[in-house]
C-alpha cells in the first residue's frame, strides 16, 4: 500500500481515468470559450458577467 | 451532542483523516490540527481562503483555542469550530436540501481552486445546515492544489451527491434512502441500472454516471498513479462546471402526495387552527426550550410558532413532499433556526457506519428540550399499533417537555383511518391516553382545543 503523496481517499482508478477523459474534453471547451471571448474582446463586446466566485449569486 | 467516543475524547465519527480529528473535553468540541496538516492550515487561514468561505456561509467559523491537544504527540493546533445546532445527515435531507449541499460543496471547490488549494473529500455528511445555509464543517477537507493533479474527491462527490439526486429527480424521491445503507454514496454501477435508460442522452449523467460507472468495472485495480499530472487547471475548471450544470438541471417538484396539501383537507376549522397555534406559541414562550423536535411537524407551520421563543427547531416529517415545502419557504424566509428534515417515527434513523458508531441515530442526538407531537397520536397508535404506554416511554425518552395532542376516536381523521380495520383499541379514549401518558409525565396544562373534539396537552416528564 502507498500512502503519500497519494490522497489518504482512494478516488478509484476508474474514477481516475474516466475523469483525466472527461475534464479533458471540458477543458477543451473552457478554452474554446476563452478564446471566443478574446475575439469577441477585439470587437470591444464585454462578456456578461465578471467570472469571481465571490460575487456569485445566492442560490435560489 | 453524544455522539459516542473513544477513551481519549475522540469522536467516533471522526477516524478517516490523518490531518487531524474531533474530540470533546468539558462539553466542548475541538478539533486537533495534526503537524502533518500544518502546511495546508497554513495556506488555508494565510490565503484568505478562509475569511472568503466563512463569509459566504460556506465554511464553519473557528477559534484557534489554548488547549492541549488529544494526542499531543500530533498536535500542531486545537481549533475550536463553532457549534453546529443539530447534525443531520443526507438520508434525512430533502432533494432540495441535498442539491443545495451540493452546490455548496462545488462552489468551495471553485473558490479553493483560486486560492491554489483543493477539496480532498467532497462527502455530503462534511456538510451540516448552519443559520439556514449548507456549510462546510470539515476545517481539514482542503489541500494544496498541484497544477495537474485531478480532482481526487470526483468519486466521492458522484457518488455523494450526483447519484442520488439523479435518481430521486429522475427515478423517484424516496431513493435517497440508498444512502442509509450505503454510507460512502451510491454505488455509481447501482445508479446507473436504476436511472431511466433516457438519462444517457443527458451529457452530464452520460459521462459522470453512466461511463463513469463502466470505466469503474473496466479499469477496477489498474495502476494509474503514473498518470498524476495529466490535468490542467482548464481541465478542471470544464469538469468542475459541467458538474455544477448537470447538478442545476435537476429538478425535482413536490407534488400532490399523502401530506402535500394537508392542511387544506384536515377537519378543523380556522379557529381550531388558530387557537392551537397560540397554545403552542404560549407554552414554547413559558418553556424556552433550547432545542424543540417537533415530530410530525408536516411543512413546519407549527415549528415556526414554536422558534418564536427563540429555540433551534428540528421540524421533521415522513413526507419527502412536505419536507422539501417547509425546506424551501425556509430559505425564501432566511429562517435561521430551524432544520426541516425527513424522518420515519416508525423507523427513525438508525446509528450506522463503522462499529455501528459513525453515524448517530436520531435519538442520540438528543433529547430535546420540548417535543412536540401535534396531530401525530392517531397515525402511531391506531395506523402503526402502537400502544399508548409505549407510545409516552418512547416521547419521554426523546424530551423533557412534551406538546401533545389528542385526537379521539370520533374525529373524522381517526375515523378514516378505522375505515378498513376491525377497531381493535379499546384504551384508545380521553382517559386511556391521560392514564398512560402519567406513567411517565407530570400533565400541566390539558386544552380543549375550540371547535374541535381535540386536546392539546402541555406535559414534563418526570
Amino acid at each position: 500500500m502507498h500512502f503519500a503523496p497519494l490522497p489518504y481517499l482512494d478516488p478509484g482508478s476508474g474514477s481516475f481515468l474516466i475523469q483525466l477523459l472527461i475534464a479533458a474534453l471540458l477543458g477543451l471547451g473552457v478554452a474554446v470559450r476563452a478564446s471566443w471571448s478574446r475575439i469577441k474582446g477585439w470587437f470591444g463586446i464585454k462578456p456578461k458577467a465578471a467570472d469571481d466566485e465571490d460575487d456569485e449569486p445566492e442560490d435560489k | 451532542m453524544t455522539n459516542p467516543k473513544t477513551n481519549s475524547g475522540q469522536l467516533s465519527a471522526s477516524f478517516r483523516d490523518p490531518s487531524g480529528f474531533l474530540f470533546s473535553r468539558d462539553g466542548i468540541l475541538y478539533r486537533q490540527v495534526n503537524h502533518k496538516y500544518e502546511q495546508e492550515y497554513g495556506r488555508l487561514m494565510e490565503s484568505g481562503l478562509y475569511d472568503k468561505l466563512v463569509k459566504a456561509g460556506l465554511l464553519i467559523p473557528h477559534i484557534e483555542a489554548d488547549q492541549p491537544g488529544a494526542e499531543s504527540a500530533a498536535a500542531y493546533k486545537i481549533i475550536q469550530p463553532e457549534r453546529v445546532p443539530f447534525i443531520s445527515y443526507p438520508y434525512e435531507w430533502s432533494f432540495g436540501q441535498l442539491k443545495d449541499a451540493a452546490l455548496a460543496t462545488l462552489s468551495i471547490q471553485r473558490r479553493a481552486l483560486k486560492a491554489g488549494m483543493s477539496l480532498k473529500d467532497a462527502s455530503a455528511y462534511n456538510i451540516q445546515f448552519v443559520r439556514g445555509k449548507a456549510t462546510l464543517i470539515d476545517t481539514l477537507s482542503f489541500e494544496v492544489y498541484k497544477e495537474g493533479q485531478p480532482w481526487v474527491a470526483y468519486r466521492q462527490f458522484c457518488q455523494h451527491f450526483l447519484a442520488p439526486l439523479a435518481l430521486m429527480a429522475l427515478r423517484d424521491v424516496r431513493l435517497n434512502q440508498l444512502l442509509r445503507v450505503y454510507i460512502d454514496g451510491v454505488p455509481l454501477d447501482l445508479a446507473s441500472e436504476l436511472l431511466p435508460s433516457r438519462t444517457r442522452l443527458n451529457f452530464g449523467l452520460l459521462t459522470h454516471i453512466h461511463l463513469h460507472a463502466s470505466a469503474q468495472k473496466r479499469y477496477s485495480g489498474a495502476d494509474v498513479k503514473s498518470r498524476t499530472g495529466t490535468m490542467n487547471k482548464q481541465a478542471m475548471t470544464g469538469l468542475l462546471e459541467s458538474l455544477d450544470s448537470t447538478v442545476r438541471k435537476l429538478n425535482w417538484n413536490p407534488g400532490g402526495t399523502e401530506w402535500g396539501n394537508y392542511y387544506d383537507i384536515t377537519n378543523y376549522s380556522d379557529a381550531a387552527f388558530e387557537h392551537k397555534k397560540q397554545l403552542v406559541g404560549e407554552w414554547a414562550g413559558r418553556v424556552k426550550p433550547a432545542l424543540v423536535w417537533d415530530l410530525g411537524a408536516n411543512n413546519g407551520v407549527f415549528s415556526r410558532v414554536a422558534g418564536e421563543a427563540g429555540g433551534y427547531v428540528v421540524s421533521s416529517d415522513v413526507d419527502p413532499t412536505a419536507v422539501e415545502q417547509n425546506y424551501r419557504q425556509m430559505k425564501g424566509e432566511k429562517t435561521e433556526n430551524l432544520l426541516p428534515l425527513l424522518l420515519d417515527l416508525t423507523n427513525p434513523s438508525p446509528s450506522i457506519g463503522w462499529a455501528n458508531l459513525e453515524r448517530d441515530a436520531f435519538h442520540g442526538r438528543g433529547p430535546a428540550n420540548m417535543v412536540l407531537a401535534l396531530a401525530l397520536v392517531h397515525h402511531l397508535a391506531i395506523s402503526n399499533n402502537v400502544p399508548l404506554p409505549q407510545l409516552a416511554d418512547f416521547l419521554a425518552k426523546w424530551g423533557k417537555w412534551l406538546v401533545i395532542e389528542f385526537v379521539p376516536k370520533s374525529d373524522s381523521q381517526v375515523q378514516k383511518l378505522l375505515v378498513s380495520r376491525e377497531d381493535i383499541f379499546p384504551t384508545y379514549t380521553r382517559e386511556g391516553f391521560e392514564s398512560a401518558f402519567k406513567q411517565q409525565f407530570t400533565i400541566h396544562e390539558a386544552v380543549n382545543v375550540h371547535e374541535s373534539e381535540r386536546v392539546l396537552y402541555l406535559m414534563e416528564s418526570s
